[in-house]
């Protein structure tokens, strides 16, 4: 017999194909619009432009949007490969560390949900809001 | 549920007005493969996918796409909020103006609101997925045309990103189309 059993469950799809090799880091997989090497496709000669923080708000803000993104497309993936512990272990660090970011962020500059109470006072109605780009660039 | 973040899935920073473009870019809200359309295609559907791995991949797929309705209009609006009159009939878009003025309402390029006949649940996983493929090339090709039109790295390095995602979900999609199709013998 050329596998036992062991050797058969170590040959299944995901192992096989070890999609965690695929992975680019968060600030590449944000402005690609995918966390996927192979599953890039540029369209013509496009290449989308670095995004660049100007002051410690945004630069905080970005880590969030971009640990953010790294979540919503490994999500779907997990969705499709539950049992890939691997890209599961990679998920969690995701998201530990979006947990962090975001009580920095709503320490400092004030709640993205309606739970966070770090404010004496009820400030979630604070502009600006996420399609506001009147003062200044919040939104990078 | 659903829980509002009070963040955008992707930044977006529109520094100057462009009337022409907005009428253009609001067929990504209202139009037949537009985001609204997605959203809710998708979530509807969701209650009918036979198991855990479908619920899922419906659920969350729906859920970014309502955060793409958000990009859409976060955009049109900025797109349009410092517009004259005169420009605004410049451009045609005296007819959007005449009932929405600056607001936010899901038509296609050509004027047309936003209709359910874009969506479809047929209660059958396999003919919704093939469905939400369909959708998510379409809504591709509509992205490559926006981006064809314009040369502004404010609008490109938005509509860019979404492109991408419509990609993405398409693989999603074509996976668990192709899973199904062999494990319900379809």
């Amino acid at each position: 017999m050329l596998f036992d059993n062991d050797m058969m469950m170590f040959l299944t799809k995901d192992n096989q194909n070890n999609k965690t090799n695929d992975l680019v880091n968060e600030k590449e997989g944000l402005i690609r619009g995918n966390m996927f090497e192979s599953e890039y496709k540029p369209y013509k000669n496009y290449n989308p432009n670095i995004i660049n923080a100007n002051n410690d708000k945004d630069s905080l803000f970005l880590k969030l949007y971009e640990t953010n993104f790294a979540i919503i497309d490994l999500n779907l993936y997990l969705d499709l490969h539950p049992n890939d512990n691997q890209m599961y272990e990679i998920y969690k660090k995701y998201v530990n560390n979006f947990e962090k970011l975001k009580k920095m962020y709503e320490e400092n500059f004030g709640p993205l949900e309606i739970t966070c109470v770090d404010s004496d006072t009820y400030n979630w109605i604070k502009n600006p809001w996420p399609w506001d780009n009147d003062g200044g660039n919040q939104y990078v | 549920m659903f829980k509002y973040s009070k963040k955008l899935e992707f930044p977006v920073n529109i520094k100057k007005k462009d009337l022409e473009m907005a009428k253009y870019l609001v067929t990504a809200l209202g139009g037949s493969a537009g985001e609204l359309a997605a959203a809710t295609r998708y979530f509807i559907q969701s209650f009918s996918m036979p198991d855990e791995r479908g619920k899922a991949l419906l659920v969350d797929i729906a859920t970014e796409e309502l955060a793409h309705v958000e990009i859409i209009s976060t955009m049109f609006r900025q797109l349009v909020k410092d517009a004259t009159p005169e420009e605004i009939k410049k451009y045609n878009l005296g007819d959007y103006y005449t009932e929405h003025s600056k607001g936010v309402y899901p038509v296609n390029a050509s004027g047309v609101p936003f209709d359910a006949k874009y969506i479809q649940s047929t209660g059958n996983p396999v003919v919704d997925l093939a469905e939400d493929m369909a959708a998510e090339e379409k809504a591709r090709a509509s992205y490559e045309s926006i981006i064809d039109l314009t040369d502004n790295e404010d609008l490109l390095n938005p509509l860019l990103f979404l492109r991408q995602r419509e990609v993405i979900h398409y693989n999603r999609f074509k996976e668990l189309y192709e899973d199904y199709k062999d494990k319900y013998n379809m």
